[in-house]
Protein backbone atom coordinates (compact mmCIF):
# COMPACT_ATOMS: atom_id res chain seq x y z
CA UNK A 1 0.00 0.00 0.00
CA UNK A 2 1.12 3.62 -0.75
CA UNK A 3 2.62 5.79 2.21
CA UNK A 4 0.06 8.40 0.85
CA UNK A 5 -2.73 5.89 1.61
CA UNK A 6 -1.73 4.45 4.84
CA UNK A 7 -1.36 7.75 6.24
CA UNK A 8 -5.24 8.89 5.11
CA UNK A 9 -6.11 5.43 7.55
CA UNK A 10 -3.87 6.14 9.89
CA UNK A 11 -5.68 9.65 10.73
CA UNK A 12 -9.38 7.82 10.15
CA UNK A 13 -7.90 5.92 13.44
CA UNK A 14 -6.61 2.38 11.58
CA UNK A 15 -4.31 0.79 14.44
CA UNK A 16 -3.04 -1.50 11.56
CA UNK A 17 -1.89 1.35 8.94
CA UNK A 18 -0.27 3.03 11.74
CA UNK A 19 1.57 0.04 12.54
CA UNK A 20 2.74 -0.26 8.89
CA UNK A 21 3.76 3.49 8.99
CA UNK A 22 5.91 2.53 12.52
CA UNK A 23 7.59 -0.38 11.16
CA UNK A 24 8.66 1.47 8.50
CA UNK A 25 10.07 4.44 10.36
CA UNK A 26 11.09 2.73 13.52
CA UNK A 27 14.94 2.04 12.71
CA UNK A 28 15.25 5.41 10.99
CA UNK A 29 13.72 7.55 14.49
CA UNK A 30 15.52 4.96 16.69
CA UNK A 31 19.22 5.08 15.19
CA UNK A 32 19.14 8.65 14.66
CA UNK A 33 17.62 8.93 18.19
CA UNK A 34 20.88 6.95 19.18
CA UNK A 35 23.31 9.13 17.54
CA UNK A 36 22.37 11.97 19.96
CA UNK A 37 22.07 10.01 22.95
CA UNK A 38 24.67 7.09 22.29
CA UNK A 39 22.51 4.60 25.06
CA UNK A 40 20.22 2.04 23.21
CA UNK A 41 17.42 2.46 26.33
CA UNK A 42 17.26 6.03 26.29
CA UNK A 43 17.23 5.96 22.43
CA UNK A 44 14.52 3.49 22.37
CA UNK A 45 12.16 5.53 25.00
CA UNK A 46 12.78 8.55 22.64
CA UNK A 47 11.75 6.60 19.53
CA UNK A 48 8.38 5.69 21.04
CA UNK A 49 7.51 8.93 22.62
CA UNK A 50 8.23 10.29 18.96
CA UNK A 51 5.63 7.52 17.57
CA UNK A 52 3.40 8.61 20.34
CA UNK A 53 3.63 12.59 19.67
CA UNK A 54 3.19 11.61 15.94
CA UNK A 55 -0.02 9.58 16.79
CA UNK A 56 -1.52 12.29 18.61
CA UNK A 57 -0.61 14.90 15.78
CA UNK A 58 -1.75 12.80 12.82
CA UNK A 59 -5.21 14.78 12.54
CA UNK A 60 -3.12 17.65 12.09
CA UNK A 61 -0.79 16.09 9.57
CA UNK A 62 -2.06 18.29 6.20
CA UNK A 63 0.35 16.17 3.86
CA UNK A 64 2.39 19.31 2.74
CA UNK A 65 5.72 17.84 2.56
CA UNK A 66 6.01 13.99 3.20
CA UNK A 67 5.30 11.72 5.90
CA UNK A 68 8.82 10.74 6.32
CA UNK A 69 10.15 14.77 6.48
CA UNK A 70 7.20 15.60 8.82
CA UNK A 71 8.29 12.70 11.28
CA UNK A 72 11.88 13.53 11.47
CA UNK A 73 11.11 17.13 12.40
CA UNK A 74 9.09 15.90 15.09
CA UNK A 75 11.99 13.45 15.99
CA UNK A 76 14.38 16.27 16.21
CA UNK A 77 12.33 18.65 17.77
CA UNK A 78 11.78 15.96 20.57
CA UNK A 79 15.65 14.92 20.80
CA UNK A 80 16.53 18.54 21.13
CA UNK A 81 13.75 19.02 23.91
CA UNK A 82 15.41 15.72 25.53
CA UNK A 83 18.84 16.77 24.83
CA UNK A 84 18.23 20.44 26.69
CA UNK A 85 16.40 18.79 29.87
CA UNK A 86 19.13 16.73 30.18
CA UNK A 87 21.79 19.02 30.04
CA UNK A 88 23.97 19.86 26.96
CA UNK A 89 26.42 17.14 25.77
CA UNK A 90 29.55 17.13 27.36
CA UNK A 91 32.23 17.82 24.53
CA UNK A 92 34.22 14.42 24.57
CA UNK A 93 37.59 14.44 25.36
CA UNK A 94 40.80 12.88 23.58
CA UNK A 95 41.37 10.95 26.90
CA UNK A 96 37.84 9.08 26.70
CA UNK A 97 38.03 8.50 23.33
CA UNK A 98 41.30 6.54 23.63
CA UNK A 99 40.40 4.45 26.78
CA UNK A 100 37.65 3.00 24.30
CA UNK A 101 40.01 2.75 21.56
CA UNK A 102 42.64 0.36 23.64
CA UNK A 103 44.22 -2.51 21.21
CA UNK A 104 43.95 -6.17 22.15
CA UNK A 105 46.99 -7.90 20.71
CA UNK A 106 46.30 -11.06 22.01
CA UNK A 107 42.83 -11.15 19.09
CA UNK A 108 43.25 -12.59 15.80
CA UNK A 109 43.99 -10.33 13.16
CA UNK A 110 40.12 -10.67 11.50
CA UNK A 111 38.90 -9.72 15.03
CA UNK A 112 41.33 -7.01 15.86
CA UNK A 113 40.24 -5.33 12.74
CA UNK A 114 36.41 -5.78 13.07
CA UNK A 115 37.10 -4.57 16.87
CA UNK A 116 39.48 -1.70 15.47
CA UNK A 117 36.93 -0.67 13.12
CA UNK A 118 33.98 -1.08 15.86
CA UNK A 119 36.51 1.18 17.64
CA UNK A 120 36.60 3.80 15.18
CA UNK A 121 33.02 3.88 14.94
CA UNK A 122 32.46 4.38 18.71
CA UNK A 123 35.02 7.40 18.37
CA UNK A 124 33.17 9.03 15.05
CA UNK A 125 29.96 9.07 17.03
CA UNK A 126 31.73 10.06 19.82
CA UNK A 127 32.92 13.41 18.07
CA UNK A 128 29.55 13.44 16.26
CA UNK A 129 28.17 13.89 20.36
CA UNK A 130 30.58 16.75 20.76
CA UNK A 131 29.98 18.83 17.88
CA UNK A 132 27.73 21.79 18.50
CA UNK A 133 23.99 20.84 18.11
CA UNK A 134 23.17 22.52 14.64
CA UNK A 135 26.30 20.90 12.87
CA UNK A 136 25.23 17.47 15.15
CA UNK A 137 22.29 17.43 13.58
CA UNK A 138 22.95 17.92 9.92
CA UNK A 139 25.56 15.59 9.79
CA UNK A 140 23.01 13.18 11.79
CA UNK A 141 20.44 13.74 9.28
CA UNK A 142 23.08 13.30 6.02
CA UNK A 143 25.80 11.33 6.69
CA UNK A 144 23.88 8.58 8.89
CA UNK A 145 20.56 9.10 8.56
CA UNK A 146 21.09 9.57 4.24
CA UNK A 147 18.56 12.33 3.62
CA UNK A 148 18.92 14.19 0.82
CA UNK A 149 19.72 18.14 1.35
CA UNK A 150 16.13 19.37 -0.01
CA UNK A 151 14.58 16.78 2.92
CA UNK A 152 17.04 18.47 5.25
CA UNK A 153 16.20 22.37 4.07
CA UNK A 154 12.23 20.98 4.74
CA UNK A 155 13.22 19.50 8.13
CA UNK A 156 15.17 21.78 9.84
CA UNK A 157 13.52 24.83 7.76
CA UNK A 158 16.87 26.23 6.36
CA UNK A 159 17.83 27.02 2.69
CA UNK A 160 19.59 24.29 1.03
CA UNK A 161 22.65 26.82 0.81
CA UNK A 162 22.78 27.09 4.96
CA UNK A 163 22.49 23.51 4.79
CA UNK A 164 25.52 23.00 2.63
CA UNK A 165 27.61 25.70 4.22
CA UNK A 166 26.78 24.17 7.69
CA UNK A 167 27.31 20.77 6.22
CA UNK A 168 30.27 21.51 4.62
CA UNK A 169 31.88 23.22 8.40
CA UNK A 170 30.89 19.97 10.54
CA UNK A 171 32.33 17.50 8.22
CA UNK A 172 35.60 19.59 8.38
CA UNK A 173 35.26 19.73 12.40
CA UNK A 174 35.08 16.14 12.20
CA UNK A 175 38.10 15.08 10.20
CA UNK A 176 39.85 17.71 12.10
CA UNK A 177 39.45 15.86 15.52
CA UNK A 178 39.48 12.46 13.81
CA UNK A 179 42.38 12.93 11.15
CA UNK A 180 44.64 10.86 13.56
CA UNK A 181 42.18 8.07 14.04
CA UNK A 182 41.20 8.11 10.66
CA UNK A 183 42.42 5.84 7.37
CA UNK A 184 44.95 7.92 5.39
CA UNK A 185 47.06 7.55 2.56
CA UNK A 186 49.70 4.29 3.29
CA UNK A 187 47.05 2.49 5.47
CA UNK A 188 44.98 2.60 8.65
CA UNK A 189 46.46 5.06 11.63
CA UNK A 190 47.45 3.31 15.07
CA UNK A 191 44.27 3.56 17.60
CA UNK B 1 42.33 24.99 -8.38
CA UNK B 2 43.71 25.91 -4.86
CA UNK B 3 43.15 23.21 -1.91
CA UNK B 4 40.12 24.64 -0.02
CA UNK B 5 38.00 24.82 -3.42
CA UNK B 6 39.79 20.90 -3.51
CA UNK B 7 38.42 19.98 -0.52
CA UNK B 8 34.88 21.79 -0.96
CA UNK B 9 34.14 19.49 -4.23
CA UNK B 10 35.77 16.31 -2.68
CA UNK B 11 32.76 16.64 -0.09
CA UNK B 12 30.09 17.28 -2.83
CA UNK B 13 31.80 14.93 -4.74
CA UNK B 14 30.76 12.45 -1.73
CA UNK B 15 27.25 13.68 -1.82
CA UNK B 16 26.64 13.02 -6.11
CA UNK B 17 26.59 16.91 -6.18
CA UNK B 18 29.32 17.91 -8.34
CA UNK B 19 29.42 18.31 -12.67
CA UNK B 20 31.59 16.75 -15.02
CA UNK B 21 33.63 19.64 -15.61
CA UNK B 22 34.44 19.99 -11.86
CA UNK B 23 35.29 16.33 -11.26
CA UNK B 24 37.54 16.44 -13.69
CA UNK B 25 39.10 19.54 -12.49
CA UNK B 26 39.20 17.97 -9.10
CA UNK B 27 40.95 14.91 -10.13
CA UNK B 28 43.47 16.85 -11.93
CA UNK B 29 44.15 18.48 -8.33
CA UNK B 30 44.06 15.15 -6.54
CA UNK B 31 46.86 13.75 -8.31
CA UNK B 32 48.97 16.87 -8.31
CA UNK B 33 48.17 17.24 -4.18
CA UNK B 34 49.06 14.89 -1.74
CA UNK B 35 47.64 16.42 0.75
CA UNK B 36 44.39 16.40 -0.61
CA UNK B 37 44.71 12.96 -1.77
CA UNK B 38 44.96 12.47 2.27
CA UNK B 39 41.76 14.56 2.73
CA UNK B 40 40.21 12.67 -0.03
CA UNK B 41 40.72 9.43 1.63
CA UNK B 42 40.20 11.14 5.62
CA UNK B 43 36.78 12.24 4.42
CA UNK B 44 35.59 8.45 2.70
CA UNK B 45 36.87 6.61 5.92
CA UNK B 46 35.17 9.24 8.22
CA UNK B 47 31.81 9.34 5.89
CA UNK B 48 31.50 4.92 5.91
CA UNK B 49 31.94 4.76 9.39
CA UNK B 50 29.31 7.25 10.02
CA UNK B 51 26.94 5.85 7.32
CA UNK B 52 27.52 2.66 9.51
CA UNK B 53 25.07 3.83 12.14
CA UNK B 54 22.09 3.91 10.21
CA UNK B 55 21.17 0.22 10.64
CA UNK B 56 20.75 0.15 13.93
CA UNK B 57 17.26 -1.45 14.86
CA UNK B 58 15.37 -0.42 18.23
CA UNK B 59 14.98 -3.02 21.01
CA UNK B 60 12.68 -6.25 20.31
CA UNK B 61 9.08 -5.65 20.53
CA UNK B 62 9.17 -2.51 19.52
CA UNK B 63 5.08 -1.96 18.74
CA UNK B 64 4.00 -4.66 20.87
CA UNK B 65 5.50 -1.97 23.92
CA UNK B 66 4.23 1.21 22.01
CA UNK B 67 0.58 -0.53 21.25
CA UNK B 68 -0.72 -0.18 25.08
CA UNK B 69 0.64 3.67 24.84
CA UNK B 70 -1.17 4.41 22.22
CA UNK B 71 -4.25 2.85 23.32
CA UNK B 72 -3.96 4.65 26.58
CA UNK B 73 -3.58 7.40 24.80
CA UNK B 74 -6.92 7.21 22.44
CA UNK B 75 -8.46 6.39 25.86
CA UNK B 76 -7.64 9.87 27.12
CA UNK B 77 -8.63 11.55 24.02
CA UNK B 78 -11.69 9.37 22.87
CA UNK B 79 -12.30 12.31 20.11
CA UNK B 80 -9.01 12.45 18.54
CA UNK B 81 -9.53 11.25 15.17
CA UNK B 82 -13.17 13.52 15.47
CA UNK B 83 -10.61 16.57 14.15
CA UNK B 84 -10.32 15.35 10.85
CA UNK B 85 -14.02 14.24 10.35
CA UNK B 86 -15.09 17.98 12.01
CA UNK B 87 -13.02 19.47 9.41
CA UNK B 88 -15.01 17.80 6.70
CA UNK B 89 -18.27 18.30 8.59
CA UNK B 90 -18.09 22.33 8.98
CA UNK B 91 -19.18 22.87 5.54
CA UNK B 92 -22.03 20.47 5.44
CA UNK B 93 -23.26 21.61 8.97
CA UNK B 94 -22.97 25.55 7.76
CA UNK B 95 -25.28 24.34 5.04
CA UNK B 96 -27.33 23.22 7.30
CA UNK B 97 -27.43 26.20 9.27
CA UNK B 98 -28.36 28.28 6.18
CA UNK B 99 -31.21 26.34 4.97
CA UNK B 100 -32.24 26.02 8.52
CA UNK B 101 -32.23 30.40 9.07
CA UNK B 102 -33.25 31.20 5.57
CA UNK B 103 -36.60 28.88 6.57
CA UNK B 104 -36.91 31.00 9.37
CA UNK B 105 -36.93 34.42 8.11
CA UNK B 106 -38.96 33.48 4.66
CA UNK B 107 -41.84 31.91 6.76
CA UNK B 108 -44.32 34.36 8.86
CA UNK B 109 -44.77 33.62 12.42
CA UNK B 110 -48.00 33.31 14.62
CA UNK B 111 -47.38 36.59 15.36
CA UNK B 112 -47.65 38.04 12.78
CA UNK B 113 -50.60 36.70 11.46
CA UNK B 114 -53.84 38.66 10.94
CA UNK B 115 -56.96 37.71 13.40
CA UNK B 116 -58.70 35.52 10.57
CA UNK B 117 -55.25 34.02 9.19
CA UNK B 118 -54.52 33.25 13.00
CA UNK B 119 -58.44 31.71 13.29
CA UNK B 120 -57.93 29.78 10.28
CA UNK B 121 -54.43 28.10 11.46
CA UNK B 122 -56.11 27.47 14.55
CA UNK B 123 -58.97 25.79 12.74
CA UNK B 124 -61.78 28.26 14.13
CA UNK B 125 -64.87 29.08 12.67
CA UNK B 126 -63.89 32.39 12.34
CA UNK B 127 -68.21 32.78 11.81
CA UNK B 128 -68.55 32.06 15.51
CA UNK B 129 -65.64 34.85 16.26
CA UNK B 130 -68.03 37.28 14.16
CA UNK B 131 -71.12 36.20 15.94
CA UNK B 132 -69.35 37.07 19.04
CA UNK B 133 -68.68 40.43 17.91
CA UNK B 134 -71.66 41.47 16.73
CA UNK B 135 -73.71 39.74 19.57
CA UNK B 136 -72.37 42.42 21.78
CA UNK B 137 -74.94 44.27 23.62
CA UNK B 138 -73.30 47.24 24.35
CA UNK B 139 -73.07 49.27 21.11
CA UNK B 140 -70.09 51.16 21.82
CA UNK B 141 -68.21 48.26 22.86
CA UNK B 142 -69.07 46.47 19.79
CA UNK B 143 -68.20 49.26 17.27
CA UNK B 144 -65.02 49.14 19.06
CA UNK B 145 -64.39 45.44 18.72
CA UNK B 146 -65.36 45.64 15.18
CA UNK B 147 -62.72 49.11 14.59
CA UNK B 148 -60.36 46.52 16.26
CA UNK B 149 -60.99 43.66 14.47
CA UNK B 150 -60.75 45.77 10.51
CA UNK B 151 -57.44 47.14 12.10
CA UNK B 152 -55.87 43.79 12.79
CA UNK B 153 -56.74 42.79 9.27
CA UNK B 154 -54.10 45.71 7.84
CA UNK B 155 -51.20 45.74 10.44
CA UNK B 156 -49.00 42.82 11.18
CA UNK B 157 -48.66 43.59 14.97
CA UNK B 158 -51.70 42.50 16.83
CA UNK B 159 -53.02 44.27 19.53
CA UNK B 160 -54.78 43.43 22.58
CA UNK B 161 -58.49 43.47 22.00
CA UNK B 162 -60.46 45.32 24.76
Amino acid sequence: MEERQLVRLAQEGSPAAFEELVSKYQSKVFSMALSFTRNREVADDLAQEVFLKAYLALPRFHGKSEFGTWLYRISINHIKDYLRKKGRAKEVSLDDVQEIAFSNKEQTERAEQERETEARRTLVQKFVQGLPEKYRVIVTLRDIQGLAYEQISQVLHLSPGTVDSRLHRARRMLRKKLAPYLLGEGGANEL
Amino acid sequence: MNCKTAEKRILRSFDGRLDERSAGLLGKHLEACPSCRKAETEYRSMLALLRDGKGAAPLPLFWERLQPRLREEREAAPFLFWERWNLRAIPAFLAIVFVAGAALVFTPRAGELTASEALLLENTNPITAAEQLFGEEKSDERNMMLLFASLDDKTPARRPTP
